[in-house]
C-alpha cells in the first residue's frame, strides 16, 4: 500500500468507511452514492467476503464497473450477477428479519443521539429548506443491527437536536426509546464518519473517537455546533492509499460526482499532510 | 368475567396527523368487481388513448421505478402533454419525476419517500401549489403491499420515532399479540398506476426482468393500471413460461407498446441510458429550467415515438442498445 499524495475530503470519508467493512457481514447501502462506493471499496480491497444489498433488493451483485453516471440501482451493470433480484419490499423485509448487519447511509444533519435529518432544515413547514426525504435510510437506520453514517464535518451538521428526524438514531437518548417507538431491539447508530473524524457512541451519545492526522481535536470541535463526548484517547485515522484512490477514481466515482462534490483538497508536502 | 378479546379496545399510542388517501378495502374490491376486465379481451392501445381513458384529474398516481431507470416515461410525457391536473403522486425512489410533474402543473400533492429537492419544488411549496406528506421509500412500498393484499394496513418495524411519522398517516399501537408497541401504516390503493415492463401480451400479462421497486404491488393495488411494454409478445409465449409472468392480465386496464419507452433512462438488459440527456434533465431541474426541458423534449411532439425519431434518432437508440452489454437474466 502506497501513501497517497493528494485527495479530496470526500475521498477520505469513503476510505475510512471502507476500512470498517468486515468479511462475512451484510451491508445495506442507502441510495447509490457515497455509501455504495465505500462498501464496494472495502469489499474489493479488504473484505472480499463482505456482501451488500441495495434498495431495489439486489443481494450480493458483482457489478460491472464503472457504473453509468447515476445508474447505481436497477441498471443492469449495477445489479449484474447478483445472488437474488428482489424488490424494495424484499430488501426491507430482509432487514426487518435481521439479515442486515450494517446499514450505511449519508445525511445532511446528525444530532447528539445519532438522529438523522434529510428532510427539512429550519422549522418544518416554515420558511426553511426542503431536502429529498429519508429514501431508504429510515428503514436502514431502524432495522439494520448497526448503522454507519457518513456526513461532512460542518458546524451546522452536528447539532444538539436535528430539525426533523427523518431516520431514527437513539431518539431522545433514553434507554429503550427505540423499542418504545416500535423499532427492533438492540439496533441503532454505531459510527459516524466525516472527512475529518470518526465518532462512536457512549450511553447513546455521540463521542469523538478518531481524527485524521491533519486536523486537531479542537478544529473538529469548532465544526460541531453541539460538542460531542470525547474518547479518553482519540485515535488517528489512516490516510487513503493510492490503491484506494485508484479504484475510487477509475471504477467507482469516475466522473467525480461524489468525490469532488465538496470540501478541501489534502496534499502531502514531503513531511506532512496539509489542507489546501 | 373479562370481555372477549375482540371487544377490548386497542389504544392508539401516537398517530400522524397528515392527510392520506382514504383506506377502503371493500370499496376497492367492489371497484375491481365492477371495472376490471376478467375476460381475456385485448387492451392494446396508444399512450394517448390510455392516458385519456385512465388518468383523470385529481387521481392518486403511482409510477414504478423512475425517470432514469425503467420509468414509464412515454406515459409521463403523455400525462404532461394532456395537462392532467391535481394529481397526488407517490414520490418514492425518485430523483426528477416529482419535480417534472409539479412544474408541468400536473401534481399538487406528493407522498414523499425520496425525491430531489430542487428549485421547482421549493417554488411550488412557497406558492402553495404543492403539499407534501412524509413517508420513506420502504414505507411507501409497504403501503402498496397492504393495498395489494386487500387489507387496510400493515405493521412495520421502522418509521416509529421519526418526525415523518408525525406528518403521515401512520399510527403506533400496542401489538395485541406481543404487547409491544408497533407502527401500522395505511394501505395505499392508487387510482392509477403506470408501469414500464420488458414484455407484455395484448391482454396485459406482463414480464419484468431484473430488479424493481414495487411493480407487482402497484399493479395489484391500483384501481386503473396502464402497462407500457418494450415488446408485445404472443400469449403462447406467456403460456410457455408462466413462471416468468410478473403481473396477471386481470389487474391491467391498458397495454401500450412503448419501445425505448424509458428514454432517456435505461431499460435494464435492453438499453442503457443516454448520459448527456440524463445530465440535461438534472441541470434543468436544479437550475429551474423545467419548462425549457418540456418545450424541447415533450410539448413539440404528438407522440413519444415522434420525439424519439426526430429528437434522438435511430443511430443513437441503436448505440444505447449496443452499449447494454449485461444480458444475463433479462429473458424468460
Amino acid at each position: 500500500m502506497t501513501r497517497a499524495e493528494a485527495f479530496s475530503e470526500r475521498e477520505v470519508a469513503m476510505c475510512t468507511v471502507a476500512h470498517l467493512v468486515e468479511n462475512g457481514r451484510t451491508y445495506w447501502a442507502a441510495g447509490g452514492g457515497t455509501p455504495l462506493y465505500s462498501v464496494l471499496l472495502g469489499q474489493k480491497l479488504y473484505a472480499p467476503d463482505a456482501q451488500y444489498i441495495t434498495e431495489d433488493g439486489v443481494v450480493a451483485p458483482e457489478p460491472l464497473l464503472p457504473f453509468e453516471p447515476m445508474m447505481t440501482m436497477v441498471a443492469s451493470r449495477a445489479v449484474h450477477h447478483a445472488l437474488l433480484w428482489g424488490t424494495m419490499n424484499s430488501a426491507g423485509l430482509h432487514a426487518q428479519l435481521g439479515h442486515m448487519d450494517y446499514g450505511v447511509l449519508n445525511t445532511l444533519q446528525v444530532d447528539q443521539h445519532g438522529n438523522i435529518n434529510s428532510t427539512f432544515l429550519g422549522e418544518y413547514g416554515g420558511s426553511g429548506r426542503r431536502f429529498g426525504g429519508p429514501g431508504g435510510a429510515d428503514t436502514i437506520a431502524a432495522c439494520c443491527w448497526r448503522t454507519i453514517l457518513i456526513t461532512d464535518q460542518e458546524r451546522r451538521k452536528f447539532v444538539k437536536e436535528v430539525d426533523f428526524i427523518s431516520s431514527p438514531g437513539f431518539l431522545d437518548g433514553t434507554p429503550g426509546a427505540r423499542e418504545r417507538a416500535g423499532l427492533p431491539r438492540d439496533t441503532g447508530p454505531w459510527r459516524v464518519v466525516t472527512p475529518w473524524a470518526m465518532y462512536d457512541y457512549e450511553d447513546r451519545r455521540l463521542r469523538l473517537m478518531a481524527r485524521v492526522p491533519w486536523v486537531t481535536v479542537d478544529e473538529i470541535l469548532a465544526e460541531c455546533e453541539w460538542k460531542p463526548l470525547i474518547a479518553p484517547e482519540v485515535q488517528v485515522i489512516e490516510p487513503p492509499t493510492e490503491e484506494e484512490l485508484h479504484l475510487l477514481r477509475t471504477e467507482l466515482d469516475v466522473r467525480g460526482q461524489t468525490t469532488d462534490a465538496a470540501g478541501s483538497w489534502i496534499t502531502w508536502d514531503g513531511e506532512k499532510y496539509v489542507r489546501a | 368475567m373479562t370481555a372477549p378479546a375482540a371487544r377490548r379496545s386497542l389504544p392508539i399510542l401516537r398517530e400522524g396527523t397528515s392527510a392520506y388517501l382514504k383506506v377502503d378495502p371493500d370499496g376497492f374490491r367492489a371497484y375491481v368487481r365492477d371495472n376490471k376486465q376478467r375476460a381475456l379481451t385485448p387492451r392494446l392501445m396508444s399512450a394517448r388513448e390510455a392516458v385519456e381513458r385512465f388518468v383523470a384529474d385529481g387521481d392518486y398516481l403511482a409510477y414504478e421505478c423512475n425517470y432514469l431507470m425503467r420509468g414509464p416515461n412515454e406515459l409521463v410525457h403523455e400525462i404532461i402533454r394532456q395537462e392532467k391536473k391535481q394529481l397526488w403522486a407517490a414520490g418514492k425512489f425518485t430523483y426528477v419525476d416529482v419535480a417534472l410533474l409539479v412544474d408541468a402543473g400536473c401534481v399538487s400533492r406528493a407522498d414523499c419517500g425520496f425525491f430531489l429537492s430542487s428549485p421547482p419544488i421549493d417554488r411550488a411549496l412557497r406558492e402553495g401549489r404543492l403539499e407534501v406528506f412524509e413517508y420513506s421509500n420502504v414505507i411507501m412500498t409497504t403501503r402498496l403491499q397492504a393495498g395489494a393484499m386487500g387489507i387496510p394496513f400493515l405493521p412495520v418495524r421502522s418509521f416509529g420515532g421519526t418526525d415523518g411519522f408525525d406528518h403521515s398517516g401512520a399510527k403506533l399501537i400496542t401489538d395485541p399479540y406481543t404487547g409491544d408497541p408497533i407502527t401500522i401504516v395505511p394501505a395505499l390503493n392508487p387510482d392509477v398506476a403506470i408501469i414500464h415492463v420488458h414484455q407484455a401480451d395484448v391482454y396485459g400479462n406482463a414480464r419484468v426482468f431484473g430488479t424493481g421497486i414495487s411493480d407487482v404491488e402497484s399493479a395489484l393495488a391500483s384501481r386503473k393500471v396502464i402497462i407500457s411494454a418494450e415488446e408485445i409478445i404472443e400469449t403462447d409465449d406467456i403460456r410457455a413460461k408462466p413462471g416468468a409472468t410478473s403481473i396477471p392480465y386481470y389487474a391491467v386496464d391498458a397495454v401500450v407498446h412503448s419501445p425505448h419507452g424509458s428514454y432517456p433512462g435505461t431499460c435494464p438488459g435492453y438499453y442503457g441510458s443516454d448520459p448527456e440527456v440524463v445530465f440535461e434533465i438534472f441541470r434543468a431541474i436544479m437550475t429551474d429550467q423545467v419548462q425549457a426541458y418540456l418545450d424541447k423534449w415533450v410539448r413539440p411532439f404528438a407522440t413519444f415515438a415522434e420525439m424519439l425519431n426526430e429528437r434522438v434518432g435511430a443511430a443513437k437508440l441503436e448505440a444505447m442498445t449496443a452499449r447494454e452489454v449485461a444480458k444475463d437474466g433479462y429473458s424468460a
